[in-house]
């Protein structure tokens, strides 16, 4: 294969590629990187013709493919794929992309044991007793066979598929993954768990502050003067964001963190806070009443920008003071003040807001109140500025593979359904005869245990383990048994697999076709089949496909999916004009030549201050917000009361995605086990020492873990990180994360958030 | 002339780990062994809980005390400095594992040999980063041509990493740094 390599060279690094991102130099110390290379000469020992590490075989030796990380991360790495034999050898980044400049991440880099671990589901099974662990081979006929008569009994007995139940979420972005719900769409009318558990309540606070969630380019925060992040943790969890961060620093910008964690991106900040959990709003609204005594707002750009404004600083100067902004958030008045002189006194300055800071049930309120400090100070709309969040700009693909009509005569849900998600483009809330029944994926047990006329019969779960994400585990359990019928597609038997009647292989995605792009930044990245599919694994939209095949051969008419179809060619209906316009590329081939980012005409997102609002201008007072119940008015929102006596967070892990790559033995070298932070002072008082088994409890139910003493959590605060299963331990946070909804989230993707971050526990020595 | 080395700020390091992943996948190493790891720095060095690392792998030594012990001359130092271990000389004795004071070699039970970082030299070679370099999104892991290097920021023998310079470890440190703290009063 004709390849450049995608080797980041030497000399490159220290010669032109300098001069083209000159904040590399400046992080490159004189003297580092020689540019010759090694000679081969030896200076002590023999034998140097026999030299052998078992690694880099020089580059004629490998095909190389394009490969794009599809996992649930701001970063999403275009890969290389160093391909041998037919083998995958290793994986390194796409030096394509400036953002992740030839690097992945350790999870990224753990890809080619996903590939070939021993743990991968290889075959279709089928599990005699859930639980059980009683798994039979079975031929794909067979697997299929079973789920068609099935689908078709359903529809027999009720009369529609509202009986079929599908929920899937982020396991994989690829667009053609999409074909999950196409699969759906193409039987008929289904129930859908619809939402997201993430970001939904930020979602929502930027559409009605600004009428999008939007941010700027990640990669001009290099230029920013001054750089809050609050409530994201970059270091874990978008490792590439960093260099923009220290690049920033380097040029004089102060970093400040706020968390309610000294996360290790705090470690890194000038400065650091310890924010209560969900106080969020109350020192935003103090940061702001500040803005106002100190008479620091941006008053041009608000005279000609903002909508209600006049109306929220009246409610600062009634409501706010600096004082009880610091009772709330027990950040000191002087420190408040300080950091918001600072932030106020340059430009441009930003807020990065963590997915983190809106999981709470005043989430999407303390987003409003964040984005309203960003844009009293004039930043919004400025390159190195603005309240960062997420964007879903580069996402206008064709979603073919989503897009298909139901059958002749099916029949459906005759109520009006919102959004289907934050990705869905469709025609929410428009009359139409029949739809499908929306349940809230975040209440998956509680709305299978409710539903009636019909109730859920049969589950499709794709690119989800429910068992290992979704919330209050144990009631899943408890409804899962009202279900006949659950089907998992999946790479590992993970938790849900467990709790499986079939279990359908799946391709990783070095063995599909797909393309994928980032919420956060503007890079677009294809995924070539880099390797044939191991085993009898077959992608998402293959198995939609042979399902389509098997059901029309039983009884014609019944699946619309095409029933044969071409992965390569399916990736390539995904592509239209707009998206080859965005990019400034003629086909989808020219990005076999390494990612492509999109031309924006500014690195700022709002940079013509044209808003997406009802107003067309920034709206501190929404009446579209007031609709959908919250108060109009960016306005401080009463958080959670604790149900336990410490607060219990549960954030993303540096070793996984959420449920995959911890599982894998190469990531268990460096993450053996699962563990529950927690502070001396607390650990002292439970008589609870370094390395002792715990047990961690609340109303839901309790896990057994062990402690590690540390100061890097607040005395009031249990941590442990999400996504845990295998190795021989049951060990998995969401049993002890109940379903409490976020305020915000309905508008935008269909259902509420989850208030992940309010929840509550008990901890004792085991 | 050429002398590389590894130069590990720990001010820029994220512990991400991505660059001991890398090693992994670059030479497909056996679940159970890694040549490269972050090393939390003990709380007496950096007041806060693994919230500041050393990368390390093999250090390279001027003297290396692998090379010394090894009965087969199964280790070799070339010019420019790097260690190479020939894992198909190597007859599995260990005495390098007893030897080393950084725990840079690595016993393949499996396959009955010891093995170690080899700076990645196959890509060196070729004009290439190591690709634990390659893979560090903050430059904290840095190859260096010691010769050419501008040590005045840097430390040799931190707090934490052994005081050998009888062996003469060619890793060099920039230590890390802690901000300022404002902590709830609870």
């Amino acid at each position: 294969m004709q390849e450049k390599t995608g080797n980041t060279n030497i000399r490159q690094t220290l010669g032109n590629q300098v001069s083209r991102r000159d904040f590399l130099k400046m992080l490159i110390a004189a003297g580092t990187i020689a540019a010759i290379p090694g000679s081969g000469l030896l200076r002590k020992g023999v034998g140097a013709s026999a030299l052998s590490s078992g690694g880099y075989e020089g580059k004629e030796a490998y095909q190389i493919f394009h490969n794009a990380c599809p996992r649930n991360c701001y970063d999403t790495c275009g890969i290389l794929s160093y391909v041998k034999d037919g083998v995958l050898k290793y994986v390194e980044g796409d030096p394509a992309s400036t953002f992740t400049h030839g690097g992945l991440c350790v999870k990224g880099y753990s890809y080619p044991r996903s590939v070939y671990s021993p743990d991968r589901i290889k075959y279709p099974m089928k599990q005699e007793g859930r639980g059980s662990g009683n798994w039979k081979r079975i031929s794909w006929d067979e697997a299929l066979d079973t789920i068609a008569n099935k689908i078709l009994e359903i529809k027999e007995k009720d009369g529609s598929l509202l009986g079929l139940g599908m929920t899937k979420y982020s396991g994989n972005f690829g667009i053609t993954h999409y074909g999950v719900e196409g699969t759906m769409s193409s039987l008929g009318y289904t129930t859908r768990f619809v939402g997201t558990p993430c970001w939904p309540a930020g979602i929502d606070a930027q559409n009605f502050d600004m009428g999008n969630m939007w941010c700027n380019d990640p990669e001009d925060m290099a230029q920013s003067k001054y750089v809050i992040v609050w409530g994201a943790n970059p270091c874990t969890n978008s490792i590439h964001s960093m260099k923009y961060i220290y690049e920033a620093k380097k040029r004089g910008a102060k970093v400040v963190v706020i968390d309610p964690v000294f996360t290790q991106t705090a470690a890194k900040a000038d400065e650091y806070w310890e924010i209560k959990p969900g106080a969020d709003g109350a020192l935003a609204l103090g940061m702001a009443r500040h803005l106002l005594d100190m008479k620091l707002e941006d008053k041009t750009w608000l005279e000609e920008n903002a909508e209600g404004y006049s109306e929220f600083a009246s409610y600062l100067r009634r409501e706010i003071t600096l004082e009880w902004a610091s009772e709330q958030s027990g950040i000191p008045v002087e420190n408040i003040k300080r950091v918001t002189e600072e932030f106020a006194a340059v430009k441009p300055a930003t807020i990065w807001l963590g997915y983190g800071l809106q999981r709470h049930v005043n989430g999407g309120a303390n987003v409003r109140a964040i984005d309203a400090f960003v844009a009293m100070t004039g930043n919004i709309g400025k390159v190195g500025g603005g309240a960062r969040y997420g964007h879903l700009f580069t996402w206008g693909f064709n979603y073919n593979a989503l897009v298909q009509s139901a059958p002749e005569g099916s029949k459906g849900y005759t109520g009006k359904t919102g959004p289907m998600g934050e990705f869905d483009t469709g025609q929410g809330g428009e009359a139409a005869t029949y739809t499908d029944r929306a349940f809230n994926i975040n209440k998956i047990a509680q709305e299978i245990m409710d539903a009636q006329d019909p109730p859920v019969r049969m589950l499709w779960v794709a690119n989800k383990n429910v068992l290992s994400q979704d919330f209050d585990r144990n009631k899943i359990i408890e409804a899962f048994k009202k279900l006949d019928l659950i089907v998992v597609v999946d790479l590992f038997f993970n938790p849900t697999v467990e709790q499986a009647d079939i279990v359908l292989p799946t391709t990783t995605l070095f063995e599909d076709w797909t393309v994928n792009v980032s919420y956060w930044h503007y890079w677009m990245s294809i995924n070539e089949q880099a390797v044939a599919p191991l085993y009898e694994t077959k992608s998402d939209i293959e198995i939609a496909s042979a399902l389509s095949a098997k059901l029309n051969s039983i009884k014609a008419g019944s699946c619309t999916f095409p029933e044969n179809i071409d992965p390569k060619e399916m990736m390539v209906k995904e592509f239209n004009d707009g998206i080859y316009s965005l990019f400034g590329i003629k086909s989808w081939e020219d990005l076999k030549q390494g990612a492509r980012k999109a031309k924006l005409a500014s690195s700022a997102s709002w940079s013509d201050n044209k808003f997406g609002t009802p107003s067309g201008k920034y709206e501190f007072k929404s009446s579209l917000a007031e609709e959908y119940g919250h108060t109009a008015l960016v306005k401080y929102k009463e958080p959670r009361k604790p149900y336990a006596t410490y607060r219990l967070l549960t954030p993303h892990l540096k070793y996984g995605l959420h449920s995959q790559f911890q599982n894998l033995d190469w990531m268990l070298d460096y993450n053996p086990e699962p563990l529950v932070y927690i502070h001396p002072k607390l650990a002292r008082e439970k008589g609870i020492a370094d390395g002792d088994m715990t047990r961690v409890y609340n109303k839901l139910g309790e896990v057994k873990v062990k402690a590690s003493v540390s100061d890097i959590v607040p005395v009031d605060t249990l941590l442990m990180y999400e996504g845990w299963y295998g190795a021989n331990n049951a060990f998995n946070v969401n049993i002890l994360v109940d379903d409490e909804s976020s305020d915000m989230g309905k508008f935008k993707t269909g259902a509420p958030g989850v208030a992940i971050h309010d929840q509550f526990a008990e901890i004792e020595k085991a | 002339m050429t002398r590389y080395a590894f130069y590990v700020n720990a001010e820029l390091c994220i512990g991400c780990s991505s660059c001991g992943m890398a090693c992994k996948n670059q030479y497909d190493l056996e679940p159970g062994i890694v040549w490269r790891k972050l090393y939390p720095l003990s709380e007496e060095i950096y007041p806060y809980k693994d919230r500041a690392f050393f990368s390390l792998a093999c250090n390279h030594c001027d003297q290396p005390a692998c090379l010394e012990g090894c009965p087969v001359s199964a280790y070799t130092q070339r010019e420019d400095g790097i260690v190479v271990h020939n894992q198909d000389a190597c007859i599995g004795c260990r005495n390098c594992l007893r030897n080393c004071p950084f725990g840079a070699p690595r016993y393949n039970a499996a396959e009955g040999h010891v093995e170690k970082c080899s700076m990645c030299w196959e890509r060196i070679d070729e004009g290439l980063l190591p690709a634990c370099v390659q893979a560090c999104p903050t430059t904290a892991l840095q190859l260096i041509d010691l010769d050419a290097f501008d040590g005045s920021e840097t430390v040799q023998y931190p707090p934490g990493f052994p005081n050998r310079p009888d062996i003469a470890p060619s890793t060099c440190f920039k230590l890390p740094a802690v901000p300022v703290i404002v902590r709830r009063d609870v």
